[in-house]
């Protein structure tokens, strides 16, 4: 909007906004929320963690050591060992791999089928709108988890029926999420230009009305990524999630859940692992949010 | 705008110190109410007559008659009376009902004198006509019904395999059993607490309704069942055996959770807790609040391999896999040391226990050369299935199996890890679904025939042989052990099979466990027996 603003501010100023795109704009928002860059900061380091960090821990963070089991963080165990003997530390950023992954991709996964749907329901409207909707009525009507834990059920519990059942179950967030923002958008007069010169409805829909109404999935998005983190972690938890061995953090704290008073370390690592991480994609997340949202601005 | 605020302030503090107050009166009421129901329990005496025993999960049924498994047992066995009894804390044969009994010559024959004057809960006499009716129901079942009496005497009323000739009164307490053929562990069997005496009047209402409403001559009765939750039973005041029970009531408890149970011990809302972690042994040792007992280990937990799936059918891959499982180890992390490692399928206090079998050592290189020999050099894959459940031969399942899944990666076998619910996981094992699981047993009377031949003989394939594993030399050994009398040439028989069994290797036996319990300091009396069953009727809180 910053090309309509009355120019009486001067010519310099002026026309330094015309060369700001929405998305620098974005960005100059979000630097402006301290809270938002150390969210953006615990981010990037778990992410350089994910990437790099294996390269750096010891050998074979599956490898079981019996006669060191249980140690308290020492200066070779930062954080100590588990009831296997196995470095705590070298797991958790093993762990960040495993929980930023299936944040990540179960999200991606929701985003491509829910804007999908979303697209669908909102610009035809009409029957499949109805269908539509009322399934993710009927999706969202179930706790999460409980959902999730059901899918899971039936696929049989392994990671990547985790990552597809947390997928599965964001779906309908994103799905109506995109249906508004299409129903709004396709009664824009650039839209309704787009249908008088003739344009395909394929083309309407995914080169005009789908970047459009991006901005609040990136949002959504990344509030959802700290969810499904929690999700998996918790599905983890139940055992339905990563097996054995992988240092899935979720299942490292059920795990150790009976040596909390014996070997609270083997606990409070991974704990605080899982509340840092979604900490951060919330923080992020708030912070995008206050970027994007046209009507936060001054 | 400051004074507002002030006030607001005034007003947080005046809520929280309200609800705050609220709170801490709240609490005195509830040990109020607390003392008063304790108080109405010990019926205006000053010392607590109710014990509360908290275990792993509730029973199944409480006729014993009509299941094999330990949940049941435990309420039961303080219920009802058998025969015979076993010995306080062993399995030898003492008294029971029969003060006394004779056995004949050929071992055919046996006679037991019935104490007199003991009458059943329900006001009916029990004597030589309630213990007949008892067998004839019994016989006159299937194995759905009596699934136990089945493999302990050898089928039913009309199965030549049956062991029972006729059960007969002599009087009003005298009982004469004639069998067809010896059986050894005969006295054993009868002993067990399943075969416990009930009232006739009150298991010829049906069966179903009977499953509920159990009538026996125990030194408690029954009060009230709410299903997964408690059991409840009262003092019996006619019981036979005087100054007995010294408890007035005793409420069973389920708590599924081993640390929920043991949470529940430290704040005294249960007495007596079954199944503790071995981590958390040393933990009641330290509490001066309460005590640990040690039950004495009749049990064995173990690796089944599933002979009928590939490439377990192969024995060289079996025992590879005995090399290959550092038993040593798991016992150290995961049994905290209270556990002897195994290498029979039954525990060496039973008699017959083969000393001379060699134990497979822990060497993976010689597991690896084995799996070479059967041409699996390069390893193979399968579904290692880990208990969901603890039990007193494994208290943490899933952990002994990732120790296990590790040892198995070290010679290049690849085990994935899997589990089901419990019923679920028993159900497919016994369809033999799985390539190797983890289960266990605890014998019931003390005797290798409730090991060897109940968990390894074809006779019990689909039941509780879960390996398939079938072997015609064993068999023979079994059978021949069961109609065996002389004790000494048993023993030798049940050796041999030991050897072959070492040889065939249809398991990885890996520990023989000592149950523990905790209980609060004051209770005395209590003795844990070896089948886990245990009678309450000397506990009393000092």
């Amino acid at each position: 909007m910053s090309e309509f603003t009355p120019k009486v501010d001067g010519v310099v100023e002026a026309e330094l906004e015309k060369t700001i795109g929405p998305w620098r704009e974005a960005w100059v928002g979000f630097r402006k929320s301290k809270v938002a860059v150390v969210g953006a900061a615990i981010v990037i380091f778990f992410i350089v963690l994910a990437l790099f960090g294996p390269l750096v821990t010891k050998e074979g963070i599956n490898e079981q050591f019996m006669t060191d089991r249980l140690q308290p963080p020492s200066s070779e165990y930062w954080f100590g060992t588990d009831d296997f003997g196995r470095d705590i530390f070298s797991r958790i950023i093993h762990g960040a791999r495993i929980s930023l992954s299936v944040g990540f991709f179960s999200v991606v996964g929701s985003i491509v089928v829910g804007s999908f749907l979303g697209i669908i329901a909102g610009y035809y409207g009409r029957w499949i709108d109805t269908i539509i909707s009322r399934i993710f009525d009927i999706m969202l009507a179930f706790p999460s988890i409980l959902l999730a834990i059901a899918i899971v059920s039936v696929l049989g519990p392994s990671l990547r029926n985790a990552l597809i059942a947390i997928a599965i179950i964001n779906v309908p967030n994103f799905g109506r999420l995109i249906r508004s923002k299409v129903l709004s958008i396709k009664e824009d007069e650039y839209i309704i230009a787009a249908k008088a010169i003739g344009m395909k409805d394929f083309r309407i829909l995914f080169s005009h009305i789908l970047p459009n109404s991006m901005a609040p999935v990136i949002v959504q998005g990344t509030l959802a990524i700290a969810t499904a983190i929690l999700e998996a972690a918790a599905l983890g938890f139940l055992g339905l999630g990563a097996e054995a061995p992988y240092p899935e953090w979720g299942k490292m704290l059920a795990d150790s859940k009976d040596y909390l008073q014996n070997a609270p370390w083997t606990m409070i690592f991974p704990g605080l692992a899982i509340m840092l991480t979604v900490l951060g994609f919330n923080l992020m997340g708030d912070g995008l949010r206050d970027a994007l949202d046209p009507k936060m601005k001054s | 705008m400051r004074k507002g605020k002030l006030w607001s302030f005034a007003l947080i503090m005046l809520l929280v110190l309200s609800t705050a107050l609220a709170a801490c009166s709240g609490g005195d009421d509830q040990e109020g109410s607390g003392d008063k129901d304790k108080d109405a329990a010990d019926k205006g005496g000053s010392e607590n007559k109710t014990l509360v025993f908290g275990r792993g999960g509730d029973s199944t049924s409480l006729d014993p008659s009509r299941v094999t498994e330990g949940e049941t047992f435990k309420v039961t066995v303080n219920l009802f009376e058998t025969l015979l009894n076993f010995g306080e804390q062993d399995t030898t044969i003492q008294p029971g009902l029969a003060k006394e009994y004779d056995t004949s010559e050929d071992g055919l024959t046996y006679t037991f004198q019935l104490e007199e004057g003991v009458k059943f809960h329900d006001g009916t006499d029990f004597n030589a006509e309630a213990v007949v009716k008892n067998f004839e129901r019994w016989a006159n079942g299937d194995s759905d019904t009596f699934p136990y009496y089945n493999s302990m005497f050898g089928g039913f009323k009309d199965d030549e395999e049956h062991v029972i000739e006729s059960v007969k009164a002599d009087g009003n307490s005298t009982v004469i059993i004639t069998l067809k053929r010896p059986q050894a562990p005969f006295l054993k069997n009868l002993a067990m607490s399943m075969f416990a005496i009930s009232s006739p009047t009150a298991f010829e209402k049906g069966d179903d309704e009977y499953e509920r409403n159990p009538v026996g001559t125990g030194p408690f009765k029954f009060v009230e069942w709410k299903p997964n939750e408690t059991i409840t039973i009262e003092k019996n005041e006619d019981y036979w055996q005087e100054g007995l029970p010294k408890l007035d009531r005793i409420i069973f408890q389920a708590i599924p959770d081993n640390s929920a149970r043991l949470n529940a011990l430290l704040s005294g809302e249960i007495d007596l807790a079954d199944g503790i972690n071995p981590a958390d042994g040393v933990k009641i040792e330290d509490n001066d609040a309460l005590q640990l007992f040690e039950r004495p280990s009749m049990n064995v937990g173990y690796l089944g391999l599933t002979v009928t799936r590939e490439p377990f059918d192969k024995k060289e891959v079996r025992q590879a896999m005995n090399y290959a499982i550092d038993k040593q180890s798991i016992i150290d992390s995961f049994f905290e040391g209270r556990a002897e490692v195994a290498k029979n399928p039954m525990p060496s206090s039973i008699s017959g226990y083969n000393e001379d079998v060699e134990a497979y050592a822990y060497d993976p290189e010689k597991a690896k050369e084995l799996l070479k020999e059967a041409g699996l050099e390069n390893g193979f894959e399968m579904e290692l299935w880990a208990m969901p459940v603890p039990r007193p031969y494994m208290p943490d399942g899933t952990k002994v199996a990732e120790a296990i899944q590790s040892n198995l990666a070290d010679v290049g076998i690849k085990a994935k890890i899997v589990s089901y619910e419990w019923a679920t996981y028993l159900d497919k094992a016994s369809k033999g679904e799985a390539d190797a699981f983890m289960l266990g047993w605890t014998g019931d009377n003390g005797d290798a025939d409730n090991f060897l031949y109940v968990l390894l003989d074809e006779d019990n394939i689909g039941s509780n042989n879960y390996t398939y594993f079938k072997n015609d030399e064993t068999h023979k050994l079994f059978l021949e052990a069961q109609t065996e009398v002389d004790e000494d040439k048993r023993i030798e028989l049940y050796k041999q099979a030991q050897e072959i069994l070492h040889e065939e290797a249809p398991w990885v036996p890996l520990a023989h466990s000592i149950p523990l319990l905790g209980g609060a300091k004051e209770l005395t009396g209590f003795v844990p027996h070896p089948t886990g069953s245990d009678l309450l009727s000397n506990v009393e809180f000092k």
